[in-house]
């Protein structure tokens, strides 16, 4: 889903050829990582509620599994294409690698817009997908999860009908699901926190006192909710968060210059992540326009809702005080607008370090599904603190040693992880 | 009064730092404990070289403290405040607080102490109550040791978690709760920091245990033989510390007569009264999982395994039954004493030296007098370790009574000893006692109950009391006294301690008891039952019952009885009202 234009997998590829230039990698092992693997692309025919048939076209891309079996999520969206799903399953093989984990990077998706279809007829496509499938996907092959407009149900489901189809029990197909059966603890607050334990770190680099910092978050969905909750109980303050409105169709932000309270907003939010802006109001929130809450007075912006949200357009207009970019969404900072945070001095947290903690704990309920014994969340957790961490700081330093922007220091780490499994395999 | 913490480091999550002996997780204060910690770093730190002793080193051990942020946030996003509000059993607590789940932020420095340590820890309370109120709540809150020795991070990970969840939940213990009730505060009041701290010791076999431990005090309230209150008492244990602060038998000595020993009848009654079992962290194969047990991870051992193990060398003597003598050092058969005579008496090592020293630099920093913890550890090469545990400062009553001995002969005396404890005085008008014609030995855990309600009664109701019964208060061992923890008797403002024929122990209470009596300024009479005066029974019968239970009476004078203590001579008496 790119909404502006951008094609995601050449921004994608870009990237990966800055960085191979960087590392000086073989033209072989060039070739074999800018593009995926393998690539699944099929129908999924569906009866729907008012008897009709219709055919939806699902994909799943296994972009690299040198370290490990292909892990990524499966999004539900109209607008999605083959080459976002290849961008966002290259992405994940960065992104297993940068945090250390053993897993390679796969990405699924299906055309469909899930707000118009029942939930059997969601069912239909959830098992449909794992039909087309089953013999490529599976605990040591291919590892799904939810993503957008996917949630625990559509794994449930899914890992209903692979199990029918295998005949047996095999909770480590996929991850996500919910907890009592074979979800991890800490799954929902992954992510979120693992934004904000790299922002903890980033913070004690720069020397700054968290309770100093003021944070605007562009976003209300589960990632911004968790970062927006940890980073207030560490003792920061987010003034700021944007939301998108489902019937305006246009996103707002909310403004509090005392800090927002995270418990009231999401006693006003929909099921969307949409906040009532009438309800907001007498609460002392100001609605300002969507693109505002890049524009705040605050040290730290966590984009944590789409793609191509810092452009070069619209870059500039970041706020002198900005320190860092934390960024909680999947490539919210296009190329252009990197050149600009690096003019600026912003310490960027790179999206797949950033983010990386939900793959992480999805990583950690594969392990627990695969043994079928499960962690209490305090060992999920501090688990996850620690991953996260030694990521950070691997990146930081590197960056800090090589004179590398962030992002390209957290590439070179994952990239030469992932060459250097494909060379010991033998392959290039 | 604990300040915010922000005077120590954070933690960088590398426990064994030397350049920083002392660090802190999350935000909030640190608490009594840890107050006493940074002192002792500061001390050894400004002072150090005054305590330099050929042969032998004081170190702090490796310590963090987790922050009462970090406990608030616990009790907080757990909604446990809610649970706790209803006052439940301390089953429950734990369960509750063994489900919650400790704050997200500070969980990956939990994790690096338990990826880091591969030995023992002491997980430990540091209440910010005892720091408000300037005076140690000994033995009130959990403590939990925990081996380190599990081959995987994530066991040694969840027994320091549950280690720290236990200890937060003790302090919503029924015991905590009753102890801060006749402080007269409430659990809102309470903040509980953690220290994780380096158990000092060596590995034996499935032991891990230090040569001996000990608790050393500058100004003595149990002075005997030649010593007086002002050169201060040392009481020595074998293996952790847990013998002494539960009043175990242990070995008290003077630093300033370190060969007198204790005032034994003879060296039959020595070899039985010392030290026989000792306690140390276990090592060996993992016990069943009982995390709400301070004890899961602690073996009770004898000498013969400690001989076995080698940890005898400094601390016992052998019983010659030829001369009915004891031989210091164990080079010839027969049974063990742990006198510890090859350190006090033939100076193996200099600890008698080191202990004058720190406890005189300590009073001198502290500008009062001062309890310190320690623990030696004798390795079989290189230096003696003395691992310095705590200093605190000690209470001690400076108003002036006099108690002549003309007035404990007077008509008016209940009670009246010339081994009273504690100084100052005191009016109370109940008193709660164990009837003499109906105690014997085998139901003194069946009378700790029975007090346990009066006085829950009485400090519900706000009066102070005078308690009396027979042998050892406090005592670990039923036949040598009354079995009591300190919460089922803390609204005693004086306390008797008569022998009776059958029990006639040495007084003696675990440094916990001890420190509670101090702290709390209880007077404590010790009468010998064959003592020329002993407790007027008659007069205490004759008076109105309030209360009577299977073997304890409370009664009420007709006015306030006088209770007066002259802590430089140690005579104390009780005098009833004036009238019949």
């Amino acid at each position: 889903m790119v909404t502006t234009g951008v094609n995601a997998y050449e921004m994608a590829q870009a990237q990966f050829d800055k960085v191979a230039a960087i590392l000086d990698l073989d033209p072989a092992t060039r070739e074999l990582l800018r593009q995926p693997m393998r690539e699944y692309s099929f129908s999924i025919p569906v009866r729907l509620d008012d008897g009709r048939v219709r055919f939806f076209r699902g994909f799943r891309v296994q972009h690299n599994d040198a370290r490990g079996p292909s892990k990524g999520g499966i999004r539900f969206h109209p607008q999605e294409t083959l080459d976002t799903v290849r961008a966002l399953a290259m992405w994940m093989t960065w992104k297993c690698a940068v945090v250390d984990i053993p897993l390679g990077g796969g990405k699924g998706g299906v055309v469909c817009d899930p707000h118009n279809l029942s939930l059997r007829e969601q069912e239909q496509i959830c098992r449909g997908w794992v039909r087309q499938l089953a013999r490529n996907v599976g605990p040591v092959a291919d590892v799904p999860a939810p993503d957008i407009m996917t949630s625990g149900q559509h794994m449930v489901w899914m890992l209903d009908e692979f199990e029918t189809i295998h005949g047996g029990h095999y909770p480590g197909f996929i991850t996500g699901k919910p907890v009592g059966i074979g979800g991890s603890q800490g799954r929902t607050e992954a992510t979120g926190y693992g934004v904000v334990f790299t922002i903890r770190e980033a913070l004690r680099e720069l020397g700054l006192e968290v309770k100093a910092t003021r944070a605007s978050v562009q976003g209300f969905g589960n990632v911004a909710e968790h970062a927006i909750r940890l980073y207030t109980q560490i003792g920061g303050t987010v003034t700021c968060v944007s939301c998108w409105d489902q019937t305006d169709q246009a996103a707002y932000t909310l403004r509090k210059g005392s800090g927002i309270d995270l418990d009231e907003l999401l006693s006003i939010t929909d099921r969307f992540g949409g906040i009532d802006k009438a309800k907001a109001k007498p609460l002392g929130y100001e609605v300002l326009a969507g693109d505002a809450w890049l524009e705040q007075p605050v040290d730290i912006l966590i984009p944590a809702a789409i793609e191509n949200q810092i452009r070069a357009d619209n870059a500039p207009r970041i706020h002198a005080k900005v320190r860092i970019l934390a960024e909680g969404a999947n490539g919210p900072t296009t190329p252009e607008a990197d050149a600009v945070m690096q003019e600026k001095g912003i310490f960027v947290i790179p999206d797949f370090l950033a983010n990386a903690g939900g793959v992480t704990c999805s990583y950690f309920e594969q392990v627990q599904s695969n043994m079928n014994y499960y962690w209490d969340k305090d060992e999920v957790l501090a688990k996850l603190d620690a991953k996260m961490t030694a990521a950070f700081h691997a990146v930081s330093e590197l960056a800090r040693k090589r004179k590398l922007f962030p992002r390209d220091a957290a590439y070179v780490i994952a990239i030469n992880r992932v060459a250097q499994a494909c060379h010991d395999r033998g392959w290039v | 009064m604990s300040g915010p913490g922000e005077d120590v480091p954070r933690f960088d999550r590398r426990l064994f730092d030397p350049s920083r002996p002392v660090s802190r997780i999350g935000d909030g204060a640190l608490g009594g404990k840890a107050r006493g910690l940074l002192t002792a770093a500061r001390v050894l730190a400004a002072r150090g070289a005054e305590l330099e002793l050929p042969g032998l080193a004081i170190d702090l051990p490796a310590l963090v403290v987790i922050a009462t942020g970090v406990f608030d946030a616990f009790l907080d996003r757990n909604h446990l405040r809610a649970v706790l509000a209803e006052e439940p059993s301390d089953e429950v607590v734990s369960l509750a607080f063994r489900r919650a789940t400790l704050p997200a932020e500070w969980l990956g420095d939990l994790r690096a102490i338990a990826v880091e340590c591969r030995r023992p820890l002491a997980v430990r309370s540091s209440s910010a109550l005892e720091d408000a109120l300037g005076r140690p709540f000994a033995g009130v809150y959990g403590t939990k040791m925990i081996p380190g020795n599990q081959p995987g991070s994530d066991a040694r990970f969840r027994s320091l978690t549950d280690a720290v969840k236990f200890v937060y939940a003790s302090t919503f213990f029924h015991e905590a709760r009753a102890y801060r009730r006749a402080a007269g505060r409430a659990a809102k009041d309470e903040g509980m920091a953690v220290i994780a701290q380096e158990v000092v010791g060596l590995r034996r076999g499935e032991r891990f245990y230090p040569d001996l431990s000990g608790v050393a005090r500058s100004y003595n309230f149990y002075p005997a033989g030649p010593a007086s209150p002002g050169e201060g008492v040392v009481q020595l244990a074998l293996g952790l510390g847990k013998t002494i602060v539960d009043g175990g038998a242990c070995w008290s000595f003077s630093p300033a007569h370190p060969r007198s020993a204790p005032p034994f009848g003879s060296v039959r009654d020595l070899v039985d009264s010392t030290q026989s079992e000792f306690w140390a962290v276990n090592v060996g194969p993992p016990p069943p999982y009982d995390p709400m047990a301070e004890t899961e991870f602690l073996v009770r051992a004898g000498l013969a395994e400690a001989e076995a193990d080698g940890a005898l060398r400094g601390a016992a003597s052998t019983y010659d039954p030829r001369s009915d003598r004891l031989v210091p050092g164990t080079s010839r058969p027969g049974p063990r004493v742990l006198d510890f005579a090859p350190i006090l008496v033939q100076g193996q090592i200099p600890l008698v030296d080191a202990l004058r020293r720190l406890l005189a630099v300590c009073a001198d920093a502290l500008g009062a007098p001062v309890e310190i913890e320690f623990a030696v550890c004798l390795p079989p090469e290189g230096r003696v370790r003395l691992g310095f545990l705590q200093v605190r400062p000690l209470l001690v009553s400076e108003d002036a009574v006099e108690v002549s001995p003309e007035e404990l002969e007077g008509a008016r005396v209940v009670v009246a000893s010339t081994a009273a404890l504690g100084n100052g005085r005191q009016a109370v008008e109940d008193v709660v006692f164990v009837e003499p014609a109906l105690f014997e030995a085998r139901l003194t855990p069946a009378i700790a109950g029975e007090i346990e309600s009066l006085n829950r009664s009485l400090v519900e109701a706000g009066r102070p009391y005078l308690l009396i019964g027979f042998g050892r208060w406090g005592s670990t061992d039923p036949w040598l006294g009354i079995p009591v923890r300190w919460d089922q008797i803390a609204g005693a403002r004086a306390i008797v301690e008569t022998t009776f024929p059958q029990m006639n122990p040495e007084p003696s209470q675990g440094s916990h008891f001890f420190h509670n009596l101090s702290s709390f300024q209880v007077l404590y009479f010790t009468v010998p039952h064959l003592s020329a005066r002993a407790v007027d029974w008659d007069w205490l019968e004759r008076q109105e019952v309030v209360a009577r239970t299977d073997h304890v009476r409370h009664v009420r004078a007709p006015g306030p009885l006088v209770l007066k203590v002259d802590g430089r001579t140690r005579r104390g008496v009780v005098l009833r009202p004036e009238g019949p």
